[in-house]
Protein backbone atom coordinates (compact mmCIF):
# COMPACT_ATOMS: atom_id res chain seq x y z
CA UNK A 1 0.00 0.00 0.00
CA UNK A 2 1.30 3.46 -0.84
CA UNK A 3 2.42 5.56 2.10
CA UNK A 4 -0.26 7.96 3.28
CA UNK A 5 0.54 11.47 2.11
CA UNK A 6 -2.57 13.44 3.04
CA UNK A 7 -3.53 15.42 6.12
CA UNK A 8 -2.19 13.70 9.26
CA UNK A 9 -5.30 14.88 11.09
CA UNK A 10 -7.49 12.76 8.78
CA UNK A 11 -5.19 9.76 8.45
CA UNK A 12 -6.94 6.49 9.22
CA UNK A 13 -5.36 4.65 12.13
CA UNK A 14 -6.70 1.43 13.65
CA UNK A 15 -5.23 0.73 17.06
CA UNK A 16 -7.75 -1.84 18.30
CA UNK A 17 -5.00 -4.46 18.41
CA UNK A 18 -2.64 -2.20 20.33
CA UNK A 19 -5.18 -1.10 22.93
CA UNK A 20 -4.10 -2.23 26.37
CA UNK A 21 -7.15 -4.08 27.65
CA UNK A 22 -5.27 -5.27 30.70
CA UNK A 23 -5.05 -1.80 32.21
CA UNK A 24 -7.36 -1.43 35.13
CA UNK A 25 -10.58 0.33 34.18
CA UNK A 26 -12.55 2.56 36.53
CA UNK A 27 -15.59 0.79 37.92
CA UNK A 28 -19.02 2.31 38.50
CA UNK A 29 -20.21 5.78 37.58
CA UNK A 30 -17.43 8.28 37.01
CA UNK A 31 -18.27 11.67 38.46
CA UNK A 32 -18.49 14.37 35.79
CA UNK A 33 -16.31 17.39 36.56
CA UNK A 34 -18.22 19.66 34.18
CA UNK A 35 -19.63 22.61 36.13
CA UNK A 36 -21.21 24.78 33.44
CA UNK A 37 -23.20 24.91 30.21
CA UNK A 38 -22.75 25.75 27.34
CA UNK A 39 -19.20 24.73 26.48
CA UNK A 40 -18.74 25.38 22.74
CA UNK A 41 -16.63 28.51 22.25
CA UNK A 42 -19.18 30.12 19.90
CA UNK A 43 -21.94 29.56 22.42
CA UNK A 44 -20.31 30.64 25.65
CA UNK A 45 -20.27 34.13 27.10
CA UNK A 46 -16.67 34.91 28.11
CA UNK A 47 -17.88 36.94 31.07
CA UNK A 48 -20.19 34.25 32.48
CA UNK A 49 -19.93 33.86 36.24
CA UNK A 50 -18.07 30.56 36.02
CA UNK A 51 -15.22 32.17 34.06
CA UNK A 52 -14.64 35.02 36.55
CA UNK A 53 -11.17 34.56 38.05
CA UNK A 54 -11.22 30.93 36.91
CA UNK A 55 -8.63 28.49 35.69
CA UNK A 56 -9.91 28.01 32.15
CA UNK A 57 -9.42 24.93 30.02
CA UNK A 58 -9.67 25.49 26.28
CA UNK A 59 -9.70 22.12 24.61
CA UNK A 60 -9.86 20.84 21.07
CA UNK A 61 -13.06 18.89 20.39
CA UNK A 62 -11.33 15.52 19.95
CA UNK A 63 -9.45 15.62 23.26
CA UNK A 64 -12.44 14.63 25.37
CA UNK A 65 -12.68 11.36 23.42
CA UNK A 66 -8.96 10.59 23.33
CA UNK A 67 -8.07 11.11 27.00
CA UNK A 68 -9.44 8.42 29.29
CA UNK A 69 -8.83 10.54 32.37
CA UNK A 70 -10.06 13.84 30.92
CA UNK A 71 -12.55 14.65 33.69
CA UNK A 72 -10.50 13.89 36.83
CA UNK A 73 -7.09 14.83 35.44
CA UNK A 74 -7.78 17.93 33.38
CA UNK A 75 -11.32 19.25 33.78
CA UNK A 76 -11.56 19.07 37.57
CA UNK A 77 -11.60 22.55 39.09
CA UNK A 78 -11.57 24.31 35.72
CA UNK A 79 -14.09 26.13 33.53
CA UNK A 80 -14.28 24.81 30.00
CA UNK A 81 -14.65 25.80 26.37
CA UNK A 82 -14.20 23.56 23.35
CA UNK A 83 -13.39 24.37 19.73
CA UNK A 84 -11.97 22.85 16.57
CA UNK A 85 -9.26 24.95 14.91
CA UNK A 86 -9.62 22.99 11.67
CA UNK A 87 -13.35 22.90 11.06
CA UNK A 88 -14.88 25.81 12.98
CA UNK A 89 -15.69 29.07 11.22
CA UNK A 90 -15.49 32.57 12.66
CA UNK A 91 -12.27 32.08 14.54
CA UNK A 92 -11.74 35.83 14.82
CA UNK A 93 -14.66 35.70 17.27
CA UNK A 94 -12.79 32.99 19.20
CA UNK A 95 -9.82 35.30 19.54
CA UNK A 96 -11.98 38.12 20.89
CA UNK A 97 -13.60 35.79 23.40
CA UNK A 98 -10.23 34.58 24.70
CA UNK A 99 -9.13 38.20 25.07
CA UNK A 100 -12.30 38.92 26.96
CA UNK A 101 -11.63 36.01 29.32
CA UNK A 102 -8.28 37.57 30.17
CA UNK A 103 -9.28 41.25 30.31
CA UNK A 104 -12.92 41.17 31.43
CA UNK A 105 -13.39 37.90 33.30
CA UNK A 106 -9.86 38.25 34.71
CA UNK A 107 -9.21 34.54 34.50
CA UNK A 108 -6.39 33.12 36.63
CA UNK A 109 -4.80 30.78 34.04
CA UNK A 110 -5.49 29.41 30.58
CA UNK A 111 -4.68 25.81 29.73
CA UNK A 112 -4.90 24.82 26.07
CA UNK A 113 -5.35 21.10 25.58
CA UNK A 114 -4.85 19.91 22.01
CA UNK A 115 -4.28 16.74 20.00
CA UNK A 116 -0.95 15.83 18.46
CA UNK A 117 -2.19 16.34 14.88
CA UNK A 118 -0.63 19.44 13.26
CA UNK A 119 -3.91 21.28 12.63
CA UNK A 120 -4.56 21.34 16.37
CA UNK A 121 -1.61 23.69 16.88
CA UNK A 122 -3.94 26.30 15.37
CA UNK A 123 -5.87 26.41 18.64
CA UNK A 124 -2.71 27.08 20.64
CA UNK A 125 -1.63 29.78 18.16
CA UNK A 126 -5.06 31.38 18.40
CA UNK A 127 -4.88 31.41 22.21
CA UNK A 128 -1.34 32.78 22.21
CA UNK A 129 -2.26 35.56 19.79
CA UNK A 130 -5.24 36.48 21.93
CA UNK A 131 -3.14 36.43 25.11
CA UNK A 132 -0.56 38.64 23.42
CA UNK A 133 -3.24 41.13 22.41
CA UNK A 134 -4.85 41.26 25.85
CA UNK A 135 -4.10 44.07 28.30
CA UNK A 136 -3.72 41.71 31.26
CA UNK A 137 -1.18 38.91 31.35
CA UNK A 138 -1.96 35.40 32.52
CA UNK A 139 0.08 32.19 32.48
CA UNK A 140 -0.78 30.01 29.46
CA UNK A 141 -0.08 26.31 29.60
CA UNK A 142 -0.41 23.81 26.78
CA UNK A 143 -0.82 20.09 26.82
CA UNK A 144 -0.55 17.85 23.76
CA UNK A 145 -2.45 14.55 23.79
CA UNK A 146 -1.60 11.62 21.53
CA UNK A 147 -4.34 9.91 19.54
CA UNK A 148 -4.10 6.89 21.83
CA UNK A 149 -4.66 8.98 24.94
CA UNK A 150 -1.09 9.51 26.09
CA UNK A 151 0.25 12.92 27.18
CA UNK A 152 3.05 13.87 24.80
CA UNK A 153 3.89 17.32 26.09
CA UNK A 154 2.95 19.58 28.96
CA UNK A 155 4.57 23.02 29.11
CA UNK A 156 4.05 26.65 29.98
CA UNK A 157 3.83 28.65 26.77
CA UNK B 1 21.23 2.99 56.46
CA UNK B 2 17.54 3.75 57.03
CA UNK B 3 18.54 5.80 60.11
CA UNK B 4 21.12 7.76 58.09
CA UNK B 5 18.48 8.66 55.51
CA UNK B 6 16.55 10.44 58.26
CA UNK B 7 19.52 12.48 59.52
CA UNK B 8 20.42 16.00 58.38
CA UNK B 9 23.03 16.16 55.64
CA UNK B 10 25.32 18.27 57.84
CA UNK B 11 25.42 15.49 60.47
CA UNK B 12 25.93 12.76 57.86
CA UNK B 13 28.82 14.65 56.23
CA UNK B 14 30.34 15.43 59.64
CA UNK B 15 30.36 11.75 60.60
CA UNK B 16 31.20 10.43 57.11
CA UNK B 17 33.16 13.14 55.19
CA UNK B 18 33.53 11.13 51.91
CA UNK B 19 29.74 11.38 51.47
CA UNK B 20 30.17 15.04 50.49
CA UNK B 21 32.41 14.12 47.56
CA UNK B 22 30.08 11.34 46.40
CA UNK B 23 27.07 13.70 46.44
CA UNK B 24 29.12 16.28 44.58
CA UNK B 25 29.91 13.79 41.81
CA UNK B 26 26.18 13.42 41.17
CA UNK B 27 25.64 17.20 41.04
CA UNK B 28 24.34 17.44 44.62
CA UNK B 29 26.46 20.21 46.10
CA UNK B 30 25.35 20.15 49.75
CA UNK B 31 28.84 20.50 51.17
CA UNK B 32 29.15 24.32 51.16
CA UNK B 33 25.56 24.81 52.40
CA UNK B 34 25.65 27.00 55.52
CA UNK B 35 22.58 25.38 57.05
CA UNK B 36 22.58 21.69 56.08
CA UNK B 37 19.27 20.91 57.76
CA UNK B 38 17.83 18.88 54.86
CA UNK B 39 17.51 15.17 55.51
CA UNK B 40 19.60 12.86 53.34
CA UNK B 41 16.45 11.15 52.03
CA UNK B 42 14.87 14.51 51.03
CA UNK B 43 18.05 15.57 49.22
CA UNK B 44 18.05 12.35 47.21
CA UNK B 45 14.36 12.71 46.43
CA UNK B 46 14.52 16.41 45.45
CA UNK B 47 17.34 15.88 42.96
CA UNK B 48 15.25 13.25 41.21
CA UNK B 49 18.17 11.31 39.72
CA UNK B 50 17.41 8.49 37.28
CA UNK B 51 16.78 5.24 39.21
CA UNK B 52 20.06 3.58 38.16
CA UNK B 53 22.16 6.61 39.15
CA UNK B 54 20.35 6.92 42.46
CA UNK B 55 20.96 3.23 43.25
CA UNK B 56 24.63 3.57 42.30
CA UNK B 57 25.10 6.70 44.42
CA UNK B 58 23.25 5.24 47.42
CA UNK B 59 25.31 2.07 47.07
CA UNK B 60 28.51 4.09 47.30
CA UNK B 61 27.20 6.08 50.27
CA UNK B 62 26.20 2.89 52.08
CA UNK B 63 29.72 1.52 51.58
CA UNK B 64 31.09 4.61 53.31
CA UNK B 65 28.61 4.32 56.17
CA UNK B 66 28.63 0.55 56.58
CA UNK B 67 31.73 -0.74 54.72
CA UNK B 68 31.59 -4.32 53.48
CA UNK B 69 27.97 -4.85 54.45
CA UNK B 70 25.29 -5.65 51.95
CA UNK B 71 22.55 -3.13 52.53
CA UNK B 72 19.03 -2.95 51.15
CA UNK B 73 18.80 0.54 49.69
CA UNK B 74 15.33 2.05 49.59
CA UNK B 75 14.45 4.12 46.56
CA UNK B 76 13.80 7.68 47.71
CA UNK B 77 10.12 8.46 48.11
CA UNK B 78 8.64 10.99 45.74
CA UNK B 79 5.37 12.75 45.54
CA UNK B 80 3.54 11.35 42.50
CA UNK B 81 3.37 14.71 40.76
CA UNK B 82 7.15 15.20 40.87
CA UNK B 83 7.57 13.79 37.37
CA UNK B 84 10.99 14.04 35.77
CA UNK B 85 10.82 16.61 33.01
CA UNK B 86 13.05 19.07 31.24
CA UNK B 87 13.91 22.27 33.06
CA UNK B 88 11.24 24.69 31.92
CA UNK B 89 9.91 27.10 34.49
CA UNK B 90 6.34 28.30 34.93
CA UNK B 91 5.93 32.05 34.16
CA UNK B 92 6.26 33.28 37.77
CA UNK B 93 9.28 31.04 38.46
CA UNK B 94 10.82 32.24 35.19
CA UNK B 95 10.55 35.80 36.50
CA UNK B 96 12.53 34.89 39.62
CA UNK B 97 15.18 33.19 37.49
CA UNK B 98 15.31 36.21 35.15
CA UNK B 99 15.80 38.55 38.11
CA UNK B 100 18.79 36.45 39.12
CA UNK B 101 20.49 37.53 35.87
CA UNK B 102 20.82 41.18 36.99
CA UNK B 103 21.92 40.12 40.48
CA UNK B 104 24.54 37.77 39.00
CA UNK B 105 25.88 40.65 36.88
CA UNK B 106 26.46 42.60 40.10
CA UNK B 107 28.10 39.58 41.75
CA UNK B 108 30.41 39.19 38.74
CA UNK B 109 31.53 42.82 39.12
CA UNK B 110 32.53 42.53 42.78
CA UNK B 111 35.95 40.84 42.17
CA UNK B 112 36.73 43.58 39.66
CA UNK B 113 35.70 46.37 42.03
CA UNK B 114 37.39 45.19 45.23
CA UNK B 115 41.12 45.28 44.26
CA UNK B 116 40.77 48.91 43.25
CA UNK B 117 38.39 49.95 46.00
CA UNK B 118 39.27 53.35 47.40
CA UNK B 119 37.16 54.37 50.39
CA UNK B 120 39.14 57.57 50.82
CA UNK B 121 37.62 59.04 47.68
CA UNK B 122 33.98 60.17 47.44
CA UNK B 123 33.70 58.29 44.13
CA UNK B 124 34.81 55.02 45.77
CA UNK B 125 32.39 55.45 48.68
CA UNK B 126 29.52 56.32 46.34
CA UNK B 127 30.09 53.15 44.34
CA UNK B 128 29.68 51.05 47.48
CA UNK B 129 26.65 53.11 48.56
CA UNK B 130 25.06 52.46 45.15
CA UNK B 131 25.95 48.77 45.36
CA UNK B 132 24.37 48.52 48.80
CA UNK B 133 21.28 50.32 47.48
CA UNK B 134 21.06 47.77 44.63
CA UNK B 135 21.38 44.87 47.08
CA UNK B 136 18.91 46.28 49.59
CA UNK B 137 16.30 47.58 47.15
CA UNK B 138 16.50 45.18 44.21
CA UNK B 139 18.09 41.90 45.34
CA UNK B 140 16.52 41.93 48.80
CA UNK B 141 13.63 44.43 48.96
CA UNK B 142 12.20 43.32 45.63
CA UNK B 143 13.47 39.84 44.68
CA UNK B 144 13.90 38.18 48.09
CA UNK B 145 10.71 39.81 49.32
CA UNK B 146 8.81 38.18 46.41
CA UNK B 147 10.21 34.84 47.52
CA UNK B 148 9.54 35.33 51.23
CA UNK B 149 6.16 37.09 51.07
CA UNK B 150 4.66 35.20 48.12
CA UNK B 151 6.51 32.07 46.93
CA UNK B 152 7.20 30.56 50.37
CA UNK B 153 3.57 31.08 51.41
CA UNK B 154 2.61 28.30 49.00
CA UNK B 155 4.78 25.88 50.99
CA UNK B 156 5.14 24.67 54.55
CA UNK B 157 7.32 27.24 56.30
CA UNK B 158 8.93 24.38 58.24
CA UNK B 159 10.19 22.78 55.04
CA UNK B 160 13.98 22.48 55.27
CA UNK B 161 14.34 24.00 51.82
CA UNK B 162 12.41 27.12 52.83
CA UNK B 163 14.40 27.42 56.06
CA UNK B 164 17.67 27.22 54.09
CA UNK B 165 16.58 29.95 51.68
CA UNK B 166 15.43 32.22 54.53
CA UNK B 167 18.67 31.59 56.42
CA UNK B 168 20.70 32.60 53.34
CA UNK B 169 18.69 35.82 53.01
CA UNK B 170 19.30 36.58 56.69
CA UNK B 171 23.05 35.93 56.41
CA UNK B 172 23.17 38.17 53.31
CA UNK B 173 21.47 40.98 55.26
CA UNK B 174 24.06 40.68 58.02
CA UNK B 175 26.87 40.98 55.47
CA UNK B 176 25.25 44.11 54.03
CA UNK B 177 24.90 45.61 57.52
CA UNK B 178 28.62 44.99 58.08
CA UNK B 179 29.47 46.53 54.68
CA UNK B 180 27.59 49.70 55.64
CA UNK B 181 29.39 49.85 59.01
CA UNK B 182 32.71 49.38 57.23
CA UNK B 183 31.82 52.11 54.77
CA UNK B 184 30.92 54.56 57.52
CA UNK B 185 34.20 53.89 59.32
CA UNK B 186 36.16 53.88 56.02
CA UNK B 187 37.30 50.40 57.02
CA UNK B 188 38.41 48.94 53.71
CA UNK B 189 39.19 45.49 55.08
CA UNK B 190 35.69 45.04 56.53
CA UNK B 191 34.01 46.17 53.30
CA UNK B 192 36.18 43.86 51.20
CA UNK B 193 35.64 40.90 53.54
CA UNK B 194 31.85 41.19 53.75
CA UNK B 195 31.29 42.07 50.10
CA UNK B 196 33.35 39.00 49.10
CA UNK B 197 31.42 36.84 51.56
CA UNK B 198 28.14 38.24 50.22
CA UNK B 199 29.22 37.37 46.69
CA UNK B 200 30.17 33.79 47.63
CA UNK B 201 26.92 33.27 49.53
CA UNK B 202 24.63 34.69 46.84
CA UNK B 203 26.42 32.86 44.00
CA UNK B 204 25.81 29.51 45.72
CA UNK B 205 22.30 30.54 46.75
CA UNK B 206 21.25 31.48 43.22
CA UNK B 207 22.79 28.33 41.74
CA UNK B 208 20.86 26.19 44.24
CA UNK B 209 17.64 28.06 43.50
CA UNK B 210 17.97 27.92 39.71
CA UNK B 211 18.98 24.29 39.49
CA UNK B 212 17.28 22.61 42.43
CA UNK B 213 14.86 24.56 44.57
CA UNK B 214 12.79 26.53 42.08
CA UNK B 215 12.33 23.56 39.66
CA UNK B 216 11.32 21.37 42.61
CA UNK B 217 8.89 23.98 43.94
CA UNK B 218 7.50 24.49 40.44
CA UNK B 219 6.73 20.79 40.25
CA UNK B 220 4.71 20.91 43.45
CA UNK B 221 2.46 23.82 42.42
CA UNK B 222 -0.94 23.34 40.82
CA UNK B 223 -1.92 25.32 37.70
CA UNK B 224 -4.21 27.44 39.88
CA UNK B 225 -1.40 28.25 42.34
CA UNK B 226 0.88 29.25 39.45
CA UNK B 227 -1.81 31.71 38.27
CA UNK B 228 -2.26 33.10 41.78
CA UNK B 229 1.48 33.53 42.28
CA UNK B 230 1.81 35.18 38.84
CA UNK B 231 -0.80 37.83 39.65
CA UNK B 232 0.70 38.53 43.10
CA UNK B 233 4.14 38.94 41.50
CA UNK B 234 2.63 41.36 38.97
CA UNK B 235 1.36 43.62 41.76
CA UNK B 236 4.85 43.84 43.25
CA UNK B 237 6.48 44.29 39.84
CA UNK B 238 4.16 47.19 38.99
CA UNK B 239 5.33 48.97 42.14
CA UNK B 240 8.98 48.27 41.22
CA UNK B 241 8.53 49.21 37.56
CA UNK B 242 9.92 52.74 37.79
CA UNK B 243 13.01 51.50 39.69
CA UNK B 244 13.83 48.58 37.39
CA UNK B 245 15.54 50.81 34.83
CA UNK B 246 17.47 52.64 37.55
CA UNK B 247 19.11 49.40 38.68
CA UNK B 248 19.71 48.11 35.16
CA UNK B 249 21.41 51.44 34.40
CA UNK B 250 23.52 51.17 37.56
CA UNK B 251 24.81 47.73 36.56
CA UNK B 252 25.50 48.86 32.97
CA UNK B 253 27.35 51.93 34.24
CA UNK B 254 29.61 49.89 36.53
CA UNK B 255 30.15 47.29 33.79
CA UNK B 256 31.20 50.01 31.33
CA UNK B 257 33.55 51.58 33.87
CA UNK B 258 35.32 48.34 34.81
CA UNK B 259 35.32 46.76 31.36
CA UNK B 260 36.78 50.00 29.94
CA UNK B 261 39.64 49.88 32.45
CA UNK B 262 40.34 46.28 31.50
CA UNK B 263 40.58 47.17 27.78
Amino acid sequence: MAQFSGCPGSRMVDFREKSDHNKEEAKGTIQSQLRQWPIQLHLISPTASYYQGADVLLTADCVGYALGGFHPEFLKGKSLAIACPKLDEGQDIYQEKIKSWIDDAKINTLTVLIMQVPCCMGLLNLAQQAAKGAKRKVPVKYVVAGIQGEILKEEWA
Amino acid sequence: MEAQLNRSIKEVIKDFPPVEKILDEYGIGCGPCAVGLCLLKDIVSIHNLPADQEQEMMGRISQVIQPGQKVQIPRAERKPEAKPKELKYSPPMKKLVDEHVLIKKWLALIPEILPRLDLESEEGRQLIRDGVDFIRSYADGFHHAKEEDILFKFFDENLDMVKVMREDHKTARNHVKAIVEGLEGKDRQTVVHHLSAYRDLLSQHIKREDEIMLPWMDNQLSVSQVGEMFSKFLEVEERMDSYQKKYEDFISRVERKYRKKEE
